[in-house]
């Protein structure tokens, strides 16, 4: 991040909020409300609204408590994309701003609205507790305070970073498969269930990673890294994510869900043609019957459309595919050397 | 609703651990939490040093006897020194017992709980998670209550302790979501509702929500509040905000500079410059504003931290956080330019009066951590005994309400009594002739209280203060509530917890003057030294018929005489 330095310390510009509004009590549908007021350089977008609930529409509702970074209350959406109103700078926003002088504030996203920019996070602690994100000790209460476990530095910086998430919801907001799905654990949770996984204090991990392979659980993630683009506390969630997934394939093997046979369906036609057999992958990943009861419907109508993909002996290898398929072997080699001394 | 054995209000480390040891203690109990933020954003958080125990894991040669004496000296000696014992006594446990149900601590080469130095600490004991022990202790046990199945009323606001003579019936509380009002008949209560710092609003560090709800309902209850005059002060606050610079950027070789371009703390402490200790470098600065030498802003009066000359690469490697900071809340890049900063209100060291195990004068209400003043930290509070004693009296305050539960009935709560409450909120949403504003009262209340009650205090200025307040309580029966919803009406909660910072405010002013000496962060221009033979007790103040009566309590003492604080 970078300050301008190049404007005046006490300078202000108009900027007009145009927040979301929604009141159950009255509104039977959300709308926006401008309000226009002076910003120096240097206010937050949460003092801001502060400015305008103490001055100009006290009904204006939000949450802060520290309104420091710390306790992550203040998540919204701020000209589209989620994040902390208490760390984000008017004039930077503005910059980039569609319409000039104009901030748009809005609710996070994929969580229930209680109103205006207030969302329910009930859910999301639903969700904590649903995929036990606790450290389950494997030391028994009657012997809590006697003496420490001894754990590594090592150890510790495995989850360092995943203990730095405050719960402020914006990878939830973002996430691209719970806008699709609200069942989906989502990325926070993931994130908390491998911080619990790589505890050696837990004994859990099992009965944790049962729960995440299922339905609406890890392998519904499709890679679209937004959690991570946007995370406040600029944590690599998605390493979380591939985290548990490598966990689950090495504890629970290829077979035991769709969502391992998918990844491994898919390295298989990577090793052998550098591309996608993108007709068979249904089969592969969810079986004959799964896919004809399921898919048939949706095939029919990429056949009308003819967006159909070619059939498999029609997928030839991609070019130079032998210089690929040894750059291959060496990868895979190194990941598995990586794995052994990880294990060890 | 059912009645509860136990409700605990405030979900912060105090609460949560009183919860979970509550229920450690008695499984079969009924116990909620009530919490005006979900648990996990409450002010614990922002606690980066970290929490005191004896461990001897970095220093070998230390010991609890030590950490007790450091305690008590550092409290000027106005701690209670059988309490201290049980501080001191119990951290070493409570550290392992937080280790073992998996805080993330930093770890030393022997893979023990890494441990640094902190002040006024004769060993290295503070034991810590990187910068964000607060955040990682807090998280620990939210997470531990969610697997024991705690029950939780989030985002509920207390506005009432029902009492009928000695005892209490429960409480009564708005549901947030709703704006119902709702009562919870219970036999215990325990009040972890954090400090009462924010009274001094942008001259503090605390988060907005630290308005002191619990003190407040137990004083208008008529329990009395201990040694409410104490106030820590830290130095380096953010000119706009109060939030905190560390003391980690003195330590990387910050100066202090005033308007005239002096490192001014050489008048001061000319050995130490700008790391003497966190009351004399307060002291300084406040020294040099109120001599002329700040500078000017519309945000009042400041001084320079300037870090500029420590480099780029310094400053990006090792501060990045206090960079981070100052960027986002003060627009200034500390790189570039000297941070803006002024002493902010930062701990409050008084609070609700309780005996060792966290009990009130009224029978099934206990409290416990800031809200609660046993006492341990007596007239200061040394860096890092903060979540200590919120862990360590959390923890006895649910074992002790656990234990005596079953000794007292769960009275009911009348609806004539949830309908005043409702009414008390509604007559001010609705009335007409309602027009001061609820922000401009809180402001002058912050600024009464900085420049009257603050750091240098006298009398006649005490004096002011007092007489200011009153005329802002006078005030706020005139206060608008502009929002007239039911669901979420955050202005109503504002104005809700500016009562409470009022109701409490002329405690603080008033023991402040009662007071005539100067001990840890309470300092008499007119009294400037300890006085042990007039004041080595405790105030205690007291609500009776809507006056402010002061009392006092002696002092508990023990192994450790009376001496000079110096260091």
């Amino acid at each position: 991040m970078t300050v301008s330095t190049d404007h005046h310390n006490e300078a202000k510009r108009d900027v007009t909020f145009r927040v979301f509004r929604f009141n159950p009590q009255v509104d039977s549908k959300p709308y926006f409300d401008d309000y226009t007021i002076p910003v120096e350089r240097g206010i937050t977008v949460l003092r801001a609204l502060n400015y305008i609930k103490e001055h100009v529409d006290a009904s204006v509702s939000y949450r802060a408590f520290c309104q420091a970074g710390i306790c992550g209350s203040c998540g919204m959406r701020v000209n589209g994309i989620s994040m902390l109103a208490c760390t984000t700078q008017v004039w930077e926003v503005l910059e980039k701003s569609r319409e000039p002088g104009i901030i748009k504030v809005e609710p996070l996203r994929n969580l229930p609205l209680v109103k205006d920019l207030i969302v329910d996070m009930d859910p999301l602690v639903g969700k904590m507790t649903h995929y036990s994100n606790w450290v389950d000790s494997t030391m028994p209460e009657e012997e809590m305070g006697k003496k420490e476990f001894l754990i590594s530095e090592e150890e510790f910086l495995k989850y360092d970073k995943a203990t730095d998430c405050i719960l402020c919801a914006s990878c939830v907001s973002e996430c691209s498969i719970l806008r699709a799905n609200k069942e989906y654990v989502s990325p926070a949770v993931l994130l908390k269930s491998y911080r619990m996984n790589v505890d050696s204090r837990d004994g859990s991990h099992d009965v944790r990673l049962a729960e995440l392979v299922k339905d609406h659980g890890v392998w519904d993630c499709t890679h679209c890294y937004r959690c991570q683009e946007t995370c406040v506390k600029s944590i690599p969630i998605m390493d979380a994510i591939h985290g548990i997934r490598e966990d689950a394939i090495e504890k629970r093997g290829v077979k035991d869900t769709s969502g391992a046979k998918h990844a491994e369906a898919f390295m298989d036609d990577i090793a052998k043609k550098g591309k996608l057999v993108e007709a068979t992958l249904p089969f592969r990943t969810n079986g004959v019957f799964w896919t004809l009861q399921n898919l048939l419907p949706m095939a029919v109508k990429m056949i009308m459309k003819r967006r159909t993909p070619p059939p498999p002996p029609m997928v030839k290898p991609s070019k130079g595919i032998k210089v690929f398929r040894s750059m291959f072997r060496e990868m895979s080699e190194h990941v598995k050397q990586d794995h052994q001394s990880h294990n060890k | 609703m059912k009645p509860f054995d136990i409700v605990i209000v405030g979900g912060g480390g105090a609460g949560l651990y009183a919860a979970m040891e509550a229920m450690k203690t008695n499984p079969a109990l009924n116990i909620a939490v009530l919490s005006k933020v979900y648990p996990n954003r409450s002010h614990t958080s922002a606690a980066q040093g970290g929490a005191n125990a004896a461990l001897a894991n970095k220093a070998k040669d230390d010991t609890v006897e030590m950490h007790i004496f450091d305690t008590i000296k550092g409290s000027d000696y106005l701690a209670d020194q059988d309490a201290v014992e049980v501080l001191c006594g119990e951290a070493p446990k409570i550290i392992r017992e937080l280790e073992n149900m998996g805080t993330p601590w930093s770890r030393l080469e022997d893979n023990t709980i890494a441990q640094r130095p902190f002040g006024g600490a004769g060993r290295p004991r503070c034991c810590y998670c990187a910068d964000k022990t607060g955040h990682t202790i807090l998280q620990t046990l939210y997470e531990q209550c969610l697997k024991k199945g705690v029950i939780f009323f989030n985002e509920y606001f207390v506005l009432n302790l029902s009492v009928h003579g000695s005892r209490s019936r429960g409480l009564i509380a708005m549901n947030m979501k709703t704006g119902k009002v709702e009562a919870f008949a219970a036999r215990t209560v325990i009040f972890a509702t954090g400090g009462y710092a924010k009274m001094y609003w942008n001259r503090s560090s605390n988060a907005a929500g630290n308005t002191g709800d619990g003190q407040a309902i137990a004083f208008r209850a008529g329990i009395p509040l201990k040694d409410m005059e104490f106030v820590q002060f830290h130095p380096t606050g953010l000119r706009k905000s109060g939030l905190l610079v560390t003391e980690g950027a003195r330590g990387e070789g910050g100066y202090l500079i005033n308007k005239d371009g002096e490192r001014f703390m050489s008048r001061y402490a000319p050995e130490k410059m700008e790391l003497g200790p966190r009351d004399l470098v307060s002291r300084s600065l406040e020294t040099e504003i109120l001599q002329g030498r700040g500078f000017d802003s519309p945000a009042g009066k400041y001084l320079h931290l300037d870090l500029t000359h420590l480099g780029a690469d310094l400053i990006k490697s090792r501060l990045p956080q206090i960079r981070e900071m100052t960027m986002n809340f003060e627009g200034v890049d500390p790189i570039e330019e000297p941070i803006p900063v002024r002493p902010t209100a930062h701990y409050s060291m008084g609070g609700i009066d309780t005996d060792n195990f966290g009990r009130t004068v009224i029978d099934g209400v206990y409290a416990a951590g800031e809200c609660a003043c046993v006492s341990v930290h007596g007239a200061n509070r040394l860096g890092g005994n903060s979540l200590l004693d919120i862990l360590v009296f959390g923890r006895i305050a649910g074992h002790t309400a656990a234990q005596e539960a079953g000794r007292f009935e769960p009275g009911a709560i009348s609806e004539d009594e949830v309908n005043q409450q409702l009414e008390e909120i509604r007559s001010g949403m609705h009335a007409s002739g309602h027009y001061e504003r609820y922000g401009a009262l809180r402001e002058e209340l912050g600024q009464t209280l900085a420049l009257n009650v603050g750091i240098y205090r006298e009398a006649t200025q005490l004096k002011q203060g007092i007489a200011d307040v009153a005329e802002l309580r006078e005030r706020f029966k005139k206060v608008r509530v502009s929002d007239s919803s039911d669901v979420f009406n955050t202005n109503l909660l504002q104005v809700l917890e500016l009562k409470n910072m009022l109701d409490l405010a002329g405690s603080v002013a008033m023991g402040a003057l009662a007071r005539e000496e100067s001990r840890g962060s309470h300092t008499r221009t007119d009294f400037p030294t300890r006085d042990d033979s007039k004041w080595h007790k405790h105030t205690l103040a007291t609500l009776v018929d809507g006056h402010i009566i002061l009392g006092e309590k002696p002092v508990t003492m023990g192994r450790h005489e009376l001496q000079e604080r110096t260091y």
